[in-house]
C-alpha cells in the first residue's frame, strides 16, 4: 500500500495516526491512494453541454500514449468539490473552472501550470482568443487557464407571446421596466422569474443593477481588493432597487423557494407563467433541450435596461467570460505535455465546431464567421455583438471573488432578497469583503 | 479458592484484545476529536499547512452574528424537534404496544420512512414542497392560500426541516415507547381500573410515569439529533431562505467546505462536540448506561 | 432493545369495553399519521411511473393513467449499477469491520477483569456522543493523508469507526448474559481465549451480532457525510451520493429522480421484508447513535 504522507503536513498527530493504521489495524482494506498514474483525470462540470468535452477526451485519447479520463461532476456544488479535491493528493490534472476568484486561491500556492508560455508558443493557441475573455484566466501577471466553452453573458430573456399578448415592447429603460412590471401583475402573470432559492440568480440582477447605477468601475474597484468600494452609494442604491422589484411583486411570491439548478425556474419561464427571466445565455440551450417548441417559437431576449440618471453604459454586459481548463502544477514530463498538448484541442475546428452547434459563443476570434452555423444565427449574432460591442464585460461577483469572500458575499446576497438585511445593512455587511 | 480462579482465568483474553479496535476507533473517530480541537486554534485554507493562530478563531466565534444565530436556530429546531415529535411518538408508540393485529400491520407501515436514507427522504419531500411543480401547489391552489411558499419563507423553511426530521424519525421513537410501553405491568392497569380510571387517566397515571425512562432516553437522543442534523437542510433548503435554516452543522459546512475556512470551521464543529458530549454524558447519566455491569461480572 | 411480553398473555380481557372504546381517539390519531406517511410514499411511487411532461401538467398527486416505467429505465441505463455496487462493497466490508471489531473488543471488555478493560469500554461509551459532522474536517485530514481520498477506504472507514461503539455497546450487552458457569467449563476443557470466543462466546451471541451487523450496514448503506466530503469521481460514488447528484443531472425530470430513490430504498425494503426482526433491532441501534 503506498503511504507517502503529503509534503505540506506532518504533524504528529496524523503521522502517529498513519502509523496506527500501518501496525496492521486495516492492511486489507482499501486500494490505496493512486499515484500519478499514466491516465489524467479532467474534471468537468456535468451540463447539457459535456459531450462536447467527453468527445475531445476521446479524440485525443486516440492519438496520445497518455490518457485522459473525464470525470463529470453535476450539481451546484461543483466549486467547492473542486475545491475540496485539490487540497488532496487525489486532484484532477486538469479541471474546468471560472477563473480569477475561483482558482485565486491555487496561484497563490503555486498549484497550477503557468501558461503564459504556452500560449505564446503555440501556434494554435497563440492569440487565438479575444483578450477580454482570456483577461479572467490572468492572475498576477501569468495565465492560468485557456477558454474552453462559449462566452456566457447574462441576457434579458423574454416570452414573446406574453408581449404580444399585452401590446409591449421589451423594456429599455428602467421606467418601462416598471410599468411593465405592473401590466403583467394586473394580468395574472409572473412579471419576472427567479430562482431565488440558488443565490447566484439573485445575484445577477444585483450585477446587472450596480453596473448600470454607478457604472463598471465600482465592481472594478471591489474586485481589485478595495473593499471600501462597498461604501459606493451605489451599492446601496442598487440593493434598495433590488428590494423595491421585490416589493412590487416583480418576482412573485415564491421566488425564494424557486430554484434554478433544477430547472424549476426555466420550466415555470417556458410553461409562460412568467414574462421574463434574466439568465445566462446558456439558459437558451438549456429551453432547447426541455422545451423545443417554446425556445423556437416565443424565447426572446434583450439587454438590460438603462437606468436614466445611472452611470452604467447602456452596453456593458455581465456574466462568465467562459470557463477555462486549469492545469495541476504537480504534472511533469510527458504528463504535462499531453495536458498541454490536450489544451491546444480547444481551439481546432472540430471543438469549436462543435460549441457553436451547441449554441455557445466560443471565446476565440473570428468566431463570426462560424456563426451561421448556430443552432439560432439570429440569437448567435445578437450575443456577439453584446459580447464585441460591449462598453464592460463584468465578470460574475461569485467567480471574481476568491472562495472564503464570494461565501460571505453570497450569504448577504441571499440575506438581502431574503428581507433579513436592508440596503444600507447589506453594504455595511459587505464592507471588509474582497 | 486460588486455584480455582486461577482455572477461571485460564480462557480469558487479555485488554490486548481490545486492541485492534481501540487503535481503529482512535484513528478514525477518537484522533479526529482531538484534531479538530487542535485546527480550531489554526487558520487553514485546505492547501497550505495550517497555522497557528491562537485563540483568533475563538474570540471571532464569541462575537460572530452568524454563529449566534446559528446555535438560536439550532436551538429552536431542536426544540420544535422534542414538541412535535414526543407527543406524536409517544401516543404513537403506546398505541402500537397493543397486540391487536390491525396494529401489527400499522407499525409495519409506520416503521417505512426509517429505511430510507436523509437524502432520499430530503429529495422526496422537496420534490412535494416544490413551489410550482409538487404537491405544495396543488394544495395551495385547493386551500386558495395563493401560494406554496413554504421553503421560501422564514418560519416556513424552519418547520419544513422540522417536520421532515420528524416524518423520518417519528417511527423510531415511536418504536422506543412501543418497547417501553410492552413492560409495563399489566396489574397496574387493572388497578387502575378497578379504580374506575378511564383510558385518558390511566394514560396520565399508569403508563407516562412508567415510561419516564424511555423519554429520557428518547428525549437525549432527539436532541442530540436535532443537534447534528444536516443532510435534510442541505437537500431541502441549502440554509436558506437568507440565513434562515442556517444551524450550527450546516454553518460549519459552509464555512469549511464553501468558504474554506477551515480553522474557524473547526472552533465551530468543536464547539458542536462539547454541546453533543454534554447532552450525551448527561444521557448516560440518567439512563444509567455506565451501571448496565452484569453483577456477574462481580463488579 | 428486548421486549418482553406482558404477564397475561391474552391482551384486553376483563377490560374489553374500555380497552375498545380507547382505540377511537387513538384509531383516529394512527390513521391521521398513516396518511401523513402514506401520502409522500403514494407519490414517490406513482410519480416514477408517469412522464415527466404528465407529471409536470397534471401535477403531483395524479394517478398515473399509463403506466410506464420508463423512469427506471431511464435510471437503470446510468451508473445507478455502479453507484449501487459500490454502496455494496461499502455495507458489506463495514459490516465485517465493525462485527469482528466490535467482538473482539466487547469480548476483552467482558471478560477481562481489570481497570484497563473498563476505561476501554468507557471509552467508547463516551465515543457514542461524537457526532459525525462534528469531525468531518480532521477526519478529511487523516483520510487525505492517507492518500485514501475519492477511494471506497475513504467512506468505509470512517463509517465503520463510527459505528463501532454502538456495536461495541450491543455486544457488550449480549455476551454479559452469557452463564459465568459455561466459561468455567470451556476452562476447565484447558480452551484459551480464541478457541472460547470461537466456540462459545460468538455462537452464544449470534443475536447481538446480528443486530451490529445489521446496524453498521444500515449505517453505511444510508450514509451520506462521508461520501459527500471525501469522495468525488463516478468510480467512487455511492448511492447517497448519486442520489443527491442526480438532482443535477435529472434536474426538473421528478419521475426519474424519484425513480432513483425507489430503486436505492428497494434493497433495504427487501432486507425489511426478509429480516425484519433484526432491520428493527438494527435500527434501534441507529437511534442509539
Amino acid at each position: 500500500m503506498p503511504f507517502d504522507l503529503h509534503p505540506r503536513l506532518r504533524t504528529p498527530a496524523t503521522a502517529l495516526a498513519g502509523a496506527a493504521l500501518l501496525a496492521g489495524t486495516l492492511a486489507a482494506c482499501g486500494s490505496g491512494g493512486p499515484s500519478r498514474a499514466q491516465t489524467l483525470e479532467v474534471w468537468t462540470y456535468q451540463d447539457a453541454s459535456t459531450h462536447i468535452q467527453a468527445e475531445a477526451v476521446e479524440r485525443f485519447n486516440e492519438t496520445s500514449d497518455v490518457q485522459l479520463e473525464l470525470v463529470e461532476i453535476p450539481g451546484a456544488n461543483y466549486q467547492e468539490r473542486m475545491r475540496t479535491a485539490m487540497g488532496t493528493p487525489n486532484a484532477p490534472d486538469i479541471f474546468f473552472n471560472w477563473g480569477s476568484g475561483s482558482i485565486s486561491d491555487f496561484v497563490q500556492q503555486d498549484m497550477l501550470v503557468d501558461l503564459t508560455d504556452t500560449l505564446a508558443e503555440t501556434e494554435e493557441l497563440r492569440d487565438a482568443f479575444v483578450p477580454t475573455v482570456l483577461a479572467a484566466a490572468e492572475i498576477d501577471g501569468g495565465v492560468y487557464g485557456v477558454p474552453m466553452r462559449g462566452v456566457q453573458p447574462v441576457i434579458l430573456f423574454h416570452n414573446t407571446e406574453l408581449f404580444e399578448q399585452i401590446g409591449a415592447e421589451p423594456p429599455t429603460t428602467w421606467e418601462e421596466m416598471e410599468e411593465l412590471i405592473e401590466v403583467f401583475q394586473a394580468e395574472d402573470i409572473t412579471p419576472v422569474a427567479l430562482g431565488g432559492a440558488d443565490a447566484w440568480t439573485s445575484l445577477m440582477w444585483l450585477e446587472y443593477l450596480l453596473d448600470r447605477t454607478g457604472g463598471a468601475g465600482v465592481w472594478q474597484r471591489i474586485e481589485s481588493g478595495e473593499s471600501e468600494a462597498w461604501g459606493d452609494p451605489a451599492v446601496v442604491s442598487s440593493a434598495q432597487t433590488a428590494l423595491d422589484l421585490i416589493e412590487d411583486g416583480a418576482f412573485g411570491s415564491t421566488f425564494l423557494s424557486n430554484a434554478y439548478t433544477n430547472d424549476g425556474v426555466s420550466t415555470y419561464f417556458a410553461q409562460g407563467r412568467a414574462a421574463m427571466h434574466l439568465m445566462g445565455s446558456w439558459e437558451y440551450g438549456g429551453q432547447l433541450a426541455n422545451a423545443e417548441e417554446f425556445a423556437r417559437e416565443r424565447l426572446g431576449y434583450g439587454t438590460f435596461p438603462v437606468i436614466s440618471d445611472g452611470a452604467g453604459e447602456a452596453s456593458s454586459i455581465v456574466g462568465n467570460p467562459n470557463n477555462y481548463w486549469s492545469v495541476n502544477a504537480e504534472l511533469e514530463g510527458e504528463q504535462l505535455d499531453a495536458a498541454l498538448e490536450f489544451l491546444k484541442h480547444t481551439t481546432d475546428d472540430a471543438y469549436l465546431s462543435a460549441l457553436v452547434a451547441n449554441g455557445d459563443i466560443p471565446g476565440t476570434v473570428g468566431v463570426d464567421d462560424r456563426l451561421d452555423d448556430h443552432p439560432d444565427p439570429e440569437f448567435a449574432r445578437f450575443q456577439y455583438e453584446l459580447i464585441t460591442e460591449a462598453a464592460a464585460f463584468t465578470q460574475s461577483w461569485d467567480q471574481a471573488l476568491p472562495n472564503r469572500a464570494a461565501t460571505e458575499m453570497m450569504n448577504a446576497v441571499d440575506d438581502l432578497f431574503s428581507g433579513g438585511l436592508t440596503a444600507e445593512e447589506f453594504a455595511d455587511t459587505l464592507r471588509g469583503v474582497s | 479458592m486460588a486455584g480455582r480462579r486461577r482455572a477461571r482465568d485460564t480462557g480469558r483474553p487479555g485488554v490486548l484484545w481490545a486492541v485492534p479496535g481501540l487503535l481503529f476507533f482512535g484513528l478514525f473517530a477518537a484522533a479526529p476529536m482531538v484534531l479538530v480541537a487542535w485546527l480550531s486554534f489554526t487558520s487553514w485554507d485546505g492547501l497550505s499547512a495550517p497555522a497557528w493562530s491562537g485563540t483568533e478563531n475563538w474570540t471571532r466565534l464569541w462575537s460572530d452574528p452568524a454563529m449566534h444565530r446559528a446555535l438560536r436556530l439550532s436551538l429552536l429546531l431542536t426544540l420544535l424537534s422534542w414538541l412535535f415529535q414526543t407527543p406524536v411518538a409517544l401516543l404513537l408508540g403506546v398505541w402500537s404496544a397493543g397486540r391487536q393485529r390491525s396494529r401489527a400491520v400499522l407499525s409495519a407501515v409506520f416503521f417505512l420512512p426509517l429505511l430510507a436514507s436523509s437524502v432520499a427522504l430530503a429529495l422526496v419531500w422537496r420534490s412535494i414542497l416544490d413551489p410550482n411543480f409538487g404537491l405544495a401547489a396543488d394544495v395551495a391552489r385547493w386551500l386558495e392560500l395563493g401560494d406554496a411558499n413554504v421553503l421560501g419563507s422564514q418560519r416556513g423553511a424552519l418547520l419544513a426541516v422540522a417536520f421532515v426530521a420528524a416524518w423520518q424519525f417519528v417511527p423510531f421513537h415511536a418504536l422506543l415507547y412501543q418497547g417501553g410501553a410492552r413492560q409495563v405491568p399489566r396489574s397496574l392497569y387493572d388497578a387502575a381500573s378497578i379504580d374506575g380510571a378511564g383510558t385518558v387517566r390511566q394514560f396520565f397515571a399508569v403508563t407516562l410515569p412508567q415510561l419516564r425512562n424511555t423519554v429520557v432516553t428518547s428525549s437525549v437522543l432527539m436532541v442530540v439529533g436535532s443537534l447534528t442534523y444536516f443532510e435534510t437542510v442541505l437537500i431541502l433548503t441549502g440554509g436558506g431562505p437568507g440565513s434562515a435554516t442556517t444551524i450550527v452543522p450546516y454553518l460549519m459546512y459552509e464555512t469549511g467546505f464553501r468558504a474554506f475556512d477551515l480553522g474557524y470551521a473547526s472552533a465551530v464543529a468543536t464547539s458542536l462536540v462539547v454541546v453533543a458530549t454534554g447532552v450525551s454524558l448527561l444521557m448516560v447519566r440518567l439512563t444509567g448506561f455506565g451501571r448496565m455491569r452484569s453483577t456477574r461480572e462481580g463488579m | 432493545m428486548k421486549t418482553v411480553p406482558p404477564a397475561t398473555a391474552r391482551p384486553a380481557s376483563r377490560h374489553r369495553p374500555l380497552w375498545r372504546r380507547a382505540n377511537i381517539p387513538a384509531g383516529a390519531g394512527a390513521a391521521l399519521w398513516l396518511a401523513i406517511v402514506l401520502i409522500p410514499l403514494y407519490i414517490l411511487v406513482s410519480a416514477t411511473l408517469r412522464t415527466r411532461e404528465d407529471y409536470l401538467e397534471r401535477g403531483a398527486f395524479a394517478w398515473p393513467t399509463s403506466p410506464s416505467v420508463e423512469s427506471y429505465r431511464r435510471v437503470l441505463a446510468g451508473d445507478f449499477l455502479t453507484y449501487l455496487l459500490n454502496t455494496v462493497v461499502v455495507t458489506a466490508a463495514c459490516a465485517a469491520l465493525v462485527v469482528v471489531l466490535a467482538v473482539t473488543v466487547a469480548y476483552s471488555v467482558v471478560r477481562t477483569r481489570n481497570e484497563a478493560s473498563r476505561r476501554v469500554f468507557q471509552l467508547f461509551l463516551l465515543g457514542l456522543a461524537i457526532p459525525s459532522q462534528a469531525v468531518i474536517i480532521p477526519v478529511y485530514l487523516i483520510i487525505t493523508e492517507l492518500n485514501f481520498y475519492d477511494t471506497l477506504a475513504a467512506v468505509i472507514l470512517p463509517t465503520a469507526a463510527f459505528a463501532l461503539p454502538v456495536g461495541v455497546l450491543i455486544l457488550v450487552g449480549t455476551m454479559r448474559d452469557i452463564d459465568e458457569e459455561t466459561y468455567e467449563s470451556m476452562a476447565l476443557d484447558g480452551a484459551g481465549p480464541l478457541r472460547t470466543l470461537l466456540n462459545l462466546t460468538v455462537p452464544m451471541s449470534r443475536a447481538g451480532i446480528a443486530t451490529v451487523g445489521v446496524f453498521s450496514a444500515l449505517q453505511a448503506w444510508n450514509g451520506f457525510l462521508f461520501p459527500f466530503l471525501l469522495t468525488q469521481s463516478r468510480d467512487t460514488r455511492v448511492l447517497t451520493l448519486g442520489l443527491y447528484d442526480y438532482v443535477g443531472e435529472f434536474r426538473v425530470d421528478v419521475p426519474a429522480l424519484l425513480a432513483a430513490v425507489v430503486l436505492s430504498v428497494v434493497p433495504i425494503f427487501a432486507a425489511y421484508l426478509l429480516a425484519r426482526r433484526q432491520l428493527v433491532n438494527g435500527l434501534m441501534g441507529v437511534g442509539g447513535r
